[in-house]
């Protein structure tokens, strides 16, 4: 399953790929590296802030804390890395655009995008405001949910680079 | 040294783990969960130091409940990171980048050293402080400096 597929036209991948800004991240010898690097940097500072306010939610870590007070303090750090994986992940989508478009784990990783995003945004801030005890089996639940949309963000986003693609049987990538 | 890791670049071990199509994957991605894990932990521990989060929890609460989960990260990337290292053992000893990562960890062990055995006994009267003393604020921006300076270098291991 890949984008070309189910969304659209291959025409708008060569498009973006052709583009006077894709092309020249594309021909660069050290955007794509620098990008990739905060790239990176971004999934260490989202992964970990989403992670502690998890921990919480789960009963295993900063249990002296208060869930909203916790997320309260780590909601920027998460906002911000966020914002900063977007900024630097839609200029390398850009250079390689036609790949990604036939890339399957790309198209996970997009899927599960949009769930984790979702998630934080809805019963996620949900969960952290209302954190009484006898709520806390859905903060567990939305914690889990949380966690597993996440990693499979950072799971697929890896998997980009592994996986093989084919174009009429011919080994393309 | 260069004769050592030829010796064991040519072991069954290693060619075996650079010949699988799945080991490389797999153990690669491991390594970026680990590091979500250990630095998105140890992070917060850094930056209640450098007095630039988490400012209203006591310093030691945050260390109390965050080190086990960074110690368990940091279990995973040395197990996976060795891996990776045994599978490429003459790519990593010929490039720059890996020998800085190399470098930046041993400091990075030492500072965690310093700050266990000669800092953090001093941090009790100041616990609750957004501020603290100037050795611990140094010990968090060493950290996190060598973090960042890690996560760099370890990225470039693939490209110089």
């Amino acid at each position: 399953m890949n984008l070309q597929q189910l969304l659209l036209p291959a025409s708008f991948f060569r498009l973006c790929e052709t583009s006077r800004f894709g092309h020249a991240i594309k021909f660069s010898q050290w955007d794509f590296a620098i990008l990739e690097t905060l790239h990176i940097m971004g999934i260490a500072v989202l992964l970990g802030s989403t992670l502690v306010v998890d921990l919480r939610l789960l009963g295993l870590g900063m249990r002296r804390q208060s869930v909203a007070q916790l997320a309260e303090e780590l909601a920027p750090w998460t906002w911000g890395a966020l914002a900063l994986m977007i900024a630097t992940g839609i200029p390398m989508f850009f250079s390689e655009a036609v790949r990604m478009s036939l890339n399957d784990s790309f198209f996970f990783k997009m899927i599960f995008l949009v769930l984790a995003i979702s998630i934080q945004w809805t019963i996620y801030s949900r969960a952290k405001r209302s954190a009484a005890p006898e709520r806390a089996g859905f903060g567990k639940l939305v914690a889990c949910l949380s966690l597993i949309c996440w990693l499979s963000v950072a799971l697929a986003g890896r998997g980009i680079a592994f996986i093989a693609i084919f174009v009429r049987g011919v080994r393309v990538s | 040294m260069l004769q050592f890791v030829q010796w064991l670049n040519d072991t069954p071990f290693s060619s075996g783990l650079r010949g699988g199509d799945w080991y490389f994957p797999v153990i690669e991605t491991v390594h970026i969960l680990g590091l979500g894990l250990s630095v998105g932990t140890v992070m917060w521990v850094d930056l209640r130091l450098m007095g630039l989060a988490m400012r209203r929890e006591r310093a030691s609460d945050v260390i109390r409940q965050l080190e086990p989960w960074a110690m368990a990260g940091f279990a995973i990337m040395i197990v996976s990171g060795s891996l990776l290292l045994l599978g490429e053992p003459l790519k990593c000893y010929t490039r720059t980048s890996f020998r800085l990562k190399a470098i930046m960890l041993i400091l990075a062990g030492l500072n965690v050293l310093y700050f266990h055995t000669r800092v953090q006994r001093t941090l009790a009267k100041f616990d609750s402080d957004v501020i603290l003393p100037w050795r611990a604020r140094m010990v968090g921006y060493a950290s996190m400096a060598l973090w960042v300076g890690i996560i760099i270098a370890g990225r470039w291991t693939a490209y110089f």
